[in-house]
């Protein structure tokens, strides 16, 4: 049992690896400081180059609806890695962890897009390569 | 246990993943990367007897030319000028990224990105297709010299044959961008080096050799190794086609001075 839940364990690891993109520099738009987690219900994804985006309804510390929008990878590399604008369908329930836009916008860079059960999606957005801390 | 573990490994490993988590989900379709082995032999030759780099090409993601990476070998810290140290400390993306506003990547930054690219080759012209962004740059490697134009974002290339090595020299850069995506500066008097041997059929050795006076005090080099993947197709990168981040103000243009 055990070894079963490590093969489980170590394919959802596979499935959490990051894809990339070069878009634009991370430091340009998201701020490495401003982590963010967000449990939300999808409205819709654009899969379009350069990111795809995820649209979502949250709710905030007041119970209000907000809209959010979240900025994942590079089409082109989350298609050859198998993913699709249909990996995620609009209504579903979906925990985001990413980081924040600096211009104070409900806008994120997202590192994950977990389903309920735990598994994720979309693995895929530049916060892996977020810029070090410059050697200054 | 071990060996139930071993077989369930085992038997995942033959399994195509889409089926790991069969569970009828539409909505969910697993990653379909997994480890790679490029097809091996010889490195292919050219009818006239030249090393051919002809193919779709995985390369190593260097966001950041000073660090070593998979597939990539860097030498450290950059041995600046003082001038070229200003620069760097200077830099700040979110004041501008050109990049992040689908100006050229130029050729250091486009040979950088994780997209792929692909180069198709004759006697006359080594052509870089670059996914990122569907840029090209088109090099001639008979041994002509450079060309005497304007200043551009990629720079005016040559190549010329070391044996087997096919060496491109490139100068005549504009100055506008950076070398890597975390924004290491040069200046307009940029000279780069970039040798490519074909060690076999799966693999191809690049050298990237940075040569900038006016920026760094000696010259200084990446080595990396890129993979052959007859696998993969290029595909088209708009870069404009949704880039919210810039029309919604987050990404700023830099401004060049005319």
């Amino acid at each position: 049992m055990h070894a079963t839940r490590f093969v489980i364990v170590a394919l959802l690891t596979a499935a959490a690896a990051p894809t990339l993109s070069a878009h634009h520099s991370f430091a340009a738009e998201f701020d490495v400081n401003k982590p963010v987690t967000l449990n939300g219900t999808v409205t819709r994804v654009e899969w379009g180059n350069p990111h795809i985006w995820v649209y979502l309804e949250v709710k905030d510390e007041h119970g209000v609806v907000q809209p959010w929008q979240c900025e994942g990878g590079a089409p082109n590399t989350l298609t050859r890695n198998g993913w699709s604008k249909d990996s995620l369908k609009p209504n579903s329930s979906i925990t985001i962890d990413g980081f924040l836009a600096k211009d104070g916008s409900k806008t994120c860079n997202l590192r994950t897009v977990k389903l309920p059960d735990g598994r994720s999606v979309f693995a895929g957005s530049s916060a892996p390569d977020a810029p070090p801390p410059p050697k200054r | 246990m071990k060996r139930l573990a071993a077989t369930l490994l085992v038997i995942l490993a033959m399994t195509p993943l889409a089926g790991a988590f069969a569970d009828g989900r539409q909505e969910y379709k697993p990653p379909a990367q997994q480890e790679y082995t490029p097809p091996t032999g010889p490195a292919p030759r050219t009818a006239s007897g030249k090393v051919d780099f002809s193919g779709v090409w995985e390369k190593p993601y260097v966001p950041d030319m000073t660090r070593d990476g998979k597939g990539q070998k860097s030498e450290g810290d950059l041995p600046f000028t003082p001038w070229g140290e200003a620069e760097w400390k200077k830099y700040d993306a979110a004041e501008g990224d050109y990049t992040g506003a689908c100006l050229p990547f130029g050729m250091t930054r486009s040979m950088n990105t994780p997209e792929p690219m692909q180069f198709m080759q004759s006697d006359k012209y080594l052509g870089f297709l670059f996914e990122q962004n569907s840029w090209f740059t088109v090099v001639p490697i008979d041994g002509r010299t450079h060309r005497d134009g304007i200043a551009t974002w990629f720079g005016d290339s040559v190549g010329h044959w070391e044996g087997d090595t096919l060496v491109v020299d490139t100068v005549n850069f504009n100055g506008k961008t950076r070398l890597d995506t975390v924004g290491h500066p040069h200046s307009d008097q940029l000279h780069l080096t970039q040798r490519f041997s074909r060690p076999d059929l799966g693999h191809l050795t690049y050298e990237v050799i940075v040569d900038d006076p006016k920026t760094f005090t000696k010259p200084w080099k990446n080595v990396r190794t890129l993979t052959l993947r007859p696998d993969w197709e290029m595909m088209e990168y708009s870069c404009e086609e949704n880039n919210k981040s810039l029309w919604e103000g987050r990404i700023k243009v830099p401004k060049y001075k005319p």
